[in-house]
């Protein structure tokens, strides 16, 4: 059965719509680009899977079964969420950002050391960062500790919303490889929200593309490049990988 | 991990209060004094506490109590035993009685109605006076009241309140029919304006201390308009019988001229209330044990008053802290909840300390308890205000961040919301910390001791030195007490999050 299913999925806000009947399915255990231009309803999609967002209409089922709203932490702490701008905890060390949740699930402390390395080796963050406080790093490092803080309870899912967004390209670049290295590393279902197409295509093995609230194609990114179903599609391509 | 411990915070108020908490201890039967504020007043109290010290009974004073109505109330409700009152404002002022009653018939109402006991006059009377200076009324041959309408060039200038007070002005002008337009002067200032010629005529107190030193004359009240202002001790009726029999020995023992200079050695000779009631009963005969009271050194009452200060204040503060931060959270929490309780600790701001303090009598009586109760209620408004202010501040990316990864609610809150706002919280704390200390000052007022207590007794001697005896340890309180919350401050929160200074 399927990890994630959005049935029949509307979202308003006011006036505004942000979705409009969305209906699909993700495929389990590998990565999945959500893109189209600003505005299209990314985040929202996104956020409707770890419950951020409730849609007005439609289910959303995660892990086989419609979400629970009345017990959303339970469902958040199976899922591994980052954001632009990594949302680190200033008043929380680089090792206690990473371990939060760990220590709140009451880990055994060994366990969480041994995890905290593993992870750090993964991302390749000096272990010597452990005391330091996220105004200490760089952009790039900070990036980093906000994916370990995402992968500690080993989640079987993984939502990152424009996660390297505000990075320079060289450290984009670098990051973009480790998470390729995180990807093979554990097998677990990613969806990505980007608003750069080539990064989409560097990073997952299928895209979703959105427009104006409403799912224009999925597939593979092979099939989507070979055939793009219209216009937009098309023209969207383009603009984006020309420049 | 680090951040806001509440454990600390606990620990260091409960140490605080065990510290401060047991200062009384209890004893062989304690009679409370108490006393108005102005100079008379303190001095009367001082006798009777002496006289009964001399007895062998421990007396707390609670002197300096702002005004008739605290003090009245104080006895009523059984937080003083005994204080001295004159007849006059017991008739005109609480009884309200609409025409003027014998002594006899005073006593009576008060039994009667509040049991309480007016005791004996002390036997003399600090009614109004007219005055006007020697000289001029040598020259002009003036004696009486009534004299002063054959001089309708004379310039009269009143206190505000003579002007006001239905005893006062109206009722004597009538009374004397005098067809003059009186200007309002302060009453400190008036006495100092008939030297320099500048005014003849204003009002006094008969046993007025000041009244020598300018050379007043006081005209008799030939038609005898002014009521009676005869001082007693008032005491409540349920007291034991020896006490007020000693404190009957005390009737009749001062005349007006007397008391004038009683007063004028306080204020004009800058001698303390204890060394001038010491005198009086020595010289009336009247102390049988030939002890002295052991007067305390200046700085164990320095000491005691600030301990006193602290724990007014702290007590305030915590209990604030107790309520605010959780209204704070709840403010965060539901809009709905938000606007009623801070226009609700806003109010209470608005209301003037002394007006709060007033209020406070009616439900706690007069002391501590009062006094806590106003300095928690003007510490609500700045704790809750920063607290909610820094709950809503918090980056938005990290709020849905600490939702997003799966934190409950009240995870959110312990692990990321108020840690992230104790600096502010901290702040807001600091902020009602230093107004109560400062506020604490007027506690004085109603009976709660502390550092206010020789601001009181200085404002109504109008003596600098006394009003800084309390200001300056008030002060330096203050300071300290930022100090400390900079080194709390250090302690809770990591330095990258406080606030510096820009460069």
């Amino acid at each position: 059965m399927s990890q994630i299913t959005l049935e029949n999925i509307s979202k308003f806000y006011g006036d505004q719509q942000a979705l409009l009947d969305i209906e699909l399915t993700f495929t389990d255990d590998v990565t999945t680009a959500v893109v189209g231009p600003s505005g299209s309803g990314k985040s929202t999609l996104l956020q409707m899977i770890n419950g951020l967002v409730r849609p007005n209409h439609g289910t959303v089922a995660v892990f086989g079964k419609p979400i629970d709203y009345q017990r959303l932490p339970e469902l958040r702490l199976r899922i591994g969420y980052a954001v632009q701008g990594t949302g680190l905890f200033p008043h929380l060390t680089v090792e206690a950002n990473i371990t939060l949740l760990a220590r709140l699930a009451r880990w055994d402390p060994e366990r969480i050391k041994a995890r905290t390395k593993e992870l750090m080796n993964l991302v390749s963050l000096p272990l010597s960062y452990v005391q330091r406080y996220p105004y200490e790093l760089s952009g790039g490092e900070q990036q980093r500790v906000g994916l370990c803080r995402a992968m500690m309870l080993n989640p079987q899912i993984f939502l990152l919303d424009e996660p390297f967004g505000a990075l320079d390209p060289m450290t984009r670049n670098e990051i973009q490889r480790e998470f390729l290295h995180l990807q093979r590393s554990e097998a677990r279902t990613i969806i990505l929200v980007t608003h750069d197409l080539r990064e989409a295509l560097k990073l997952a093995q299928r895209l979703v593309i959105l427009d104006r609230g409403r799912l224009v194609q999925h597939g593979t990114c092979a099939e989507i490049l070979e055939n793009p179903a219209n216009g937009f599609v098309r023209s969207f391509f383009q603009s984006q990988l020309e420049t | 991990m680090r951040g806001i411990d509440m454990r600390v915070l606990i620990i260091l108020s409960m140490t605080l209060f065990l510290l401060v908490g047991g200062a009384n201890a209890a004893g062989a039967q304690t009679v409370v004094v108490g006393s108005k504020n102005f100079n008379e007043g303190y001095i009367l109290a001082e006798i009777i506490a002496r006289l009964l010290e001399d007895r062998d009974f421990r007396v707390e004073r609670k002197f300096g109590l702002g005004g008739t109505l605290i003090c009245f109330e104080a006895l009523k409700n059984g937080n003083i035993d005994v204080y001295p009152e004159y007849s006059g404002t017991l008739g005109e002022a609480i009884l309200k009685l609409p025409r003027r009653v014998s002594y006899a018939d005073l006593r009576g109402i008060l039994k009667q109605r509040f049991d309480m006991d007016l005791l004996g006059s002390f036997g003399f009377n600090n009614t109004y006076a007219i005055a006007l200076s020697g000289s001029l009324a040598q020259q002009r041959g003036l004696k009486k009241i009534s004299d002063l309408a054959r001089f309708p060039g004379l310039r009269f200038g009143f206190s505000h309140e003579f002007l006001n007070r239905h005893d006062g002005w109206p009722g004597l002008a009538r009374t004397y029919d005098l067809a003059v337009r009186p200007v309002g002067i302060e009453h400190g200032l008036a006495y100092q304006a008939i030297r320099e010629s500048k005014l003849d005529v204003t009002d006094a107190y008969i046993t007025d201390g000041d009244i020598e030193k300018f050379d007043l004359f006081l005209l008799e009240d030939d038609k005898q308009y002014f009521p009676q202002y005869l001082a007693a001790p008032l005491v409540r009726a349920e007291l034991d019988g020896r006490i007020k029999q000693i404190l009957g020995e005390l009737a009749g023992t001062i005349t007006d001229d007397h008391m004038r200079g009683l007063n004028a050695m306080v204020v004009l000779e800058r001698k303390s209330f204890a060394e001038v009631a010491h005198r009086f009963l020595n010289e009336a005969g009247l102390l049988t044990s030939g002890r002295q009271r052991i007067e305390e050194s200046k700085w164990a009452t320095l000491l005691y008053r600030t301990i006193t200060h602290l724990k007014l204040t702290f007590i305030a503060l915590i209990a604030g802290m107790v309520v605010a931060i959780p209204f704070g959270i709840l403010v965060y929490r539901s809009r709905a909840f938000s606007r009623p309780v801070m226009y609700f600790a806003g109010l209470l701001q608005t209301i003037p300390s002394i007006a709060l303090l007033a209020f406070m009598i009616p439900l706690f009586g007069i002391g501590a308890k009062p006094a806590i109760m106003a300095l928690f209620l003007y510490s609500l408004l700045p704790i809750l205000r920063n607290t909610a202010a820094a709950l809503f501040s918090i980056d938005p990316v990290l709020k849905k961040v600490s939702v997003g990864i799966g934190l409950t609610a009240q995870q959110r809150l312990r692990y990321v919301e108020l840690p992230l706002a104790a600096p502010t919280i901290l702040a807001g704390i600091k902020t009602a910390a230093v107004i109560n200390i400062g506020t604490a000052t007027l506690a004085a007022f109603i009976g709660a001791g502390g550092l206010g207590e020789p601001i009181v007794t200085g404002l109504a001697l109008n003596d600098t030195s006394l009003i800084l005896e309390g200001a300056i340890p008030a002060a330096v309180l203050a300071i300290m007490t930022e100090w400390a919350f900079e080194g709390l401050e250090k302690l809770m929160v990591p330095a990258h999050l406080l606030q510096k200074p820009a460069e």
